[in-house]
């Protein structure tokens, strides 16, 4: 399926027809009238017979779900996914805690430290999933686009520290390699002609 | 006063104000870079320019006085061109690393070049390559230094240790540091407008707006600086409750730390839980308790609490160390006719004549130490040290060393008594007593050394007296005091005596200490039969004084407030007093207009830096009152003889108490220091395994030859003992070496 079907949002373009609705009864005697019509007319079997008829068809109109899954938009915000640099592999994130200072439900937490480098290194990062409202603000904030909402919008678990594995968002090591870390076009990117729009720094030397 | 306009707005000037602090004192904006109100103006940014009516060119306002009837206009377009100009300057080759730099956004020099609205960059010179430094416990970035010159500044002028300095070279022009001479206190961290100069510990680990700031005062010496304890949660905690002190700020501005106050903030007592048991058996205690020692690191209600305790259950109150200091300050209003001590630290600062007796001026306070530098710096005075040791920690300060013998205080201040009262009349038996050359023998002080005292004070405004632990201990302490007394109460110096522990004048001030007898000991703070232990170490918890609110009283004689720097979770010593006593406190600060000093709620109580003019309160002054009885100084007694192998109890730059002992920040050395002569008069050398015994206490040290100190006196630190020892500093010990 293409994603036209999801950004066409125009819903006049489809047949409509109006459905025939008798006014609805507004005296005793009526209501009384309506009861006894729909009790006798065996409407019940007229809804029953049709789910049987479409059953015996095998003629499917819904997804498939879990075996079937819809496809999602790129700006769509699930769960986080944490990218690497594609020169060196090494994580984006600096550790400037702007998206733990944005986050209005709380829910990211980091601890920096110094590196042997002299340069700032993040020692601990955790989103607790079960909190985070996927608002997409850690992501629009986030100046290296090191954090981004990913597609994965199944996280249902029987233990809560599984909302919060770093590890799982991270890009894995071999999918690095294999150059199939997939940027992010959605909140927060930067637009496809942004190199142009770019001053340079004078230097006049 | 001088009157003058600043935008049309009628302010006036005190004598020898600049036209910038005038303005600001009225509440008039006029930016700066380099300008720190507490040195002297640097003049390096030129930020500060304002014009004035009639004159051709800019007038710098930090360090040009204002003069009658000026104009000055400190706002208008070419001001602004100028600065924004001054502001593009600063930002040539500045690294834009604001996301991981360790100022995260509390920058002088990002706020104005957005106040100034630098959008563009029309200046460009060719960048270097500049290596970061780590100098103990500062790190130095020359790549984002705007040479704005403040921690030199302040480390020539406030700390007296002149140990940074510019390395000049124009473009290239960088500071450098004498390591030598750094006594590690951080000012030059605290007043860096950039992330140039940050503290190793802390670098990276926390953004500045993910810390909540709490006002507090410093616990380790009597000083008790103004502070702002900042603390955060880490990131696998909740978020207030196991929050803790990632650093520790001032108002850099005006205030100032040392590097046990900066660094020494790890004290907390980080108990989990209420331990039920150990409450009740210490409810059990106090009713059979014959002693309750405490140490003098104790807030003013928490003894006030045991007051009351020994009330109800009549045991001694002991704090040797404490009582010492209160007949100290007994004999002392005996003769000053008065209770208190009339100088404060700001009075050194603003005096230009000191003289010190028994007072180790850069280890006891720093404070003391930082005041001096600054009388020395801004009033060029006079400073005289009269110790046995010559400290070459202070050699920049001390403009006479006055070496005395071990034991003879008492004797120099009589002599300094007799050289400088004028008024003998009240003491006459006293003065006619005095040999001066049988004394200059004994003390070993020439009476030229005295009369060059004198000479160098005839032009001199104000004389301050700064009387120190050597002689609060002396064991002819009660007759020194009197003579202190007499000296403060002649008028011949203010007098400012050092409380030997931080809040040994609030313990003296309220509460009579008794001596110890027989029978069973509660201890706080303090090893014992039953020990209340805010180092966790104890019978029962106690929360540490960053963990508590509160008050003490400190060497300026004013109550400051203490603030719950961290969350604490076991009992207090309130919820002891309200088992035992029947009383509903929910905190013990609401005893604290109930002290006896003044009748002022703990939450009226205003303590800290008020406005950007730099104007400080803290609490409220104790008044010193009037004493009538006068008693008569006694002869000066003969001397001990200190023969042998002597040993100074003093703790290293840093080091004050078992609190700082443990902090991961100060990295504490118990080692036994002393000079080459040292060593091999006692027949010892570097490396050396020793043991000796100090008034019963018996001390493993590692020993170690310090080529930086000179005489035969060696300095063993006591900073990991208990409490603080209330005897004579100096002592004659018998060194045993102990190598395996």
């Amino acid at each position: 399926m293409s994603l036209e079907a999801f950004n066409n949002r125009n819903v006049n373009e489809g047949d409509y027809f109006l459905v025939d609705i008798e006014d609805y009864p507004t005296d005793g005697w009526g209501k009384f009238k309506r009861v006894v019509k729909r009790t006798f007319k065996g409407e019940l079997f007229v809804g029953l017979w049709v789910v049987l008829r479409e059953m015996i068809k095998f003629d499917i109109h819904t997804v498939q779900y879990p075996e079937e899954k819809m496809p999602i938009g790129p700006r769509y915000r699930a769960v986080h996914e944490m990218k690497r640099l594609w020169e060196s592999d090494a994580e984006r994130c600096i550790g400037c805690g702007l998206c733990e200072k944005i986050c209005i439900s709380n829910c990211i937490r980091i601890d920096t430290r110094i590196d042997e480098n002299s340069r700032k290194e993040v020692s601990e990062y955790s989103i607790n999933l079960g909190r985070c409202i996927y608002c997409g603000y850690c992501a629009e904030v986030c100046p290296e686009l090191a954090i981004t909402h990913g597609g994965e919008y199944e996280n249902a678990s029987d233990q809560r520290e599984h909302f919060i594995m770093y590890e799982d968002m991270l890009t894995p090591i071999d999918k690095m390699k294999a150059g199939a870390q997939l940027e992010f076009e959605g909140f927060g990117s930067i637009t496809p002609h942004e190199d142009e729009r770019v001053k340079k720094t004078p230097l006049a030397y | 006063m001088i009157n003058f306009k600043v935008n049309g707005i009628e302010i006036s000037a005190k004598k020898g104000e600049s036209i910038l602090d005038a303005a600001r004192r009225h509440g008039i904006y006029i930016p700066t870079m380099c300008y720190l109100p507490k040195t002297t103006p640097n003049a390096s940014c030129r930020m500060c320019s304002v014009e004035v009516e009639g004159q051709d060119g800019f007038v710098l306002s930090c360090n040009t006085p204002p003069v009658e009837g000026i104009e000055v206009t400190t706002d208008s377009e070419t001001l602004y061109k100028e600065r924004q100009n001054i502001m593009k300057m600063y930002n040539v080759n500045h690294p834009l690393q604001c996301g991981v730099c360790d100022k995260s956004g509390e920058c002088e020099l990002q706020n104005k070049t957005l106040e100034f609205e630098v959008d563009e960059q029309t200046f460009a010179v060719r960048d270097q390559y500049r290596k970061k430094k780590k100098w103990g416990v500062q790190t130095y970035d020359p790549s984002l230094c705007i040479m704005c010159e403040k921690c030199t500044a302040v480390c020539n002028e406030v700390v007296g240790s002149s140990a940074l300095f510019i390395k000049p070279g124009g473009y290239k022009s960088e500071i450098d540091i004498n390591l030598a001479d750094c006594i590690s206190c951080g000012e030059c961290v605290s007043v860096c407008p950039v992330g140039a100069m940050a503290s190793t510990d802390f670098k990276y680990t926390a953004n500045a707006w993910e810390l909540k700031r709490v006002p507090s005062s410093c616990a380790h010496c009597s000083s008790a600086c103004s502070l702002y304890y900042e603390s955060k949660h880490t990131a696998n905690s909740n978020r207030e409750y196991d929050a803790k002190i990632y650093r520790v700020t001032n108002d850099a501005d005006f205030t100032s730390l040392c590097g046990a106050g900066r660094y020494g903030f790890d004290f907390e007592n980080r108990v989990q839980t209420k331990d039920e048991e150990a409450f009740a058996l210490a409810l059990d205690k106090f009713a059979q308790a014959k002693n309750v020692v405490f140490t003098s690191q104790i807030t003013n209600e928490e003894l006030y609490l045991l007051k009351k305790l020994q009330e109800k259950f009549g045991f001694n109150l002991v704090n040797e160390e404490a009582r010492a200091f209160q007949n100290f300050m007994k004999n002392f209003a005996s003769t000053a006719g008065e209770t208190l001590y009339n100088a404060t630290l700001k009075d050194i600062a603003q005096s230009d004549f000191i003289v010190t007796v028994g007072a180790s001026i850069s280890r006891d306070n720093p404070m003391i130490r930082f005041n001096i530098s600054q009388a020395v710096k801004h009033n060029k005075a006079y400073v005289a040290t009269i110790h046995p040791i010559v400290d070459g920690e202070i050699k920049k300060l001390v403009t006479q060393y006055i070496k005395n013998e071990v034991g003879s205080e008492e004797a120099a201040l009589a002599m300094l008594a007799d050289t400088f009262v004028e008024d003998k009349s009240s003491q006459k038996e006293f003065f006619e007593s005095i040999d001066l050359g049988y004394l200059s023998g004994e003390s070993n002080i020439s009476e030229e050394e005295i009369a060059l005292l004198k000479h160098f004070s005839s032009r001199k405004k104000s004389r301050v007296l700064v009387i120190g632990e050597d002689v609060i201990n002396h064991p002819q302490a009660a007759n020194i005091a009197k003579i202190v007394g007499f000296l403060q109460k002649s008028g011949a110096f203010k007098v400012v005596i050092n409380p030997t522990n931080t809040n040994t004048l609030g313990v003296c001030l309220i509460s009579n200490l008794d001596e110890a007898e027989e029978g069973f000991t509660i201890g706080y703070n303090t090893k014992a039969d039953f020990t209340l232990s805010a180092k966790g170490d104890g019978d029962l918890d106690m929360p540490a004084l960053n963990q508590q609110e509160g008050t003490f009283v400190n060497i300026d004689k004013d109550l400051v407030t203490l603030n719950a720097g961290v969350v604490y979770k076991g009992y207090e010593l309130n919820d002891i007093a309200n088992a035992l006593l029947g009383l509903r406190a929910q905190s013990v600060i609401e005893y604290t207009h109930q002290l006896g000093f003044k009748d002022i709620k703990f939450d009226e109580l205003v303590d800290g830096v008020l406005n950007p003019a730099g104007e400080i309160v803290r609490g409220y002054k104790i008044e010193s009152q009037p004493v009538k009885t006068q008693a008569s100084i006694d002869e000066v007694a003969e001397l001990g003889e200190y023969n042998g192998s002597v040993i100074y109890s003093v703790n290293p730059i840093n080091q004050f108490n078992q609190f700082t002992k443990d902090s991961e920040h100060l990295g504490a050395k118990t080692e036994l220091v002393g000079s080459l002569q040292f060593a091999i008069a006692a027949k010892i050398s570097s490396g050396d395994d020793v043991k000796f015994s100090i008034n019963g206490t018996t001390y493993l040290r590692h020993f170690r030859v310090d080529r930086k100190l000179t005489g035969t006196i060696a300095f063993n630190p006591s900073f990991d003992q208990d409490n603080k020892s209330a005897n004579y500093r100096y002592n004659q010990v018998k060194i045993e070496v102990t190598n395996e």
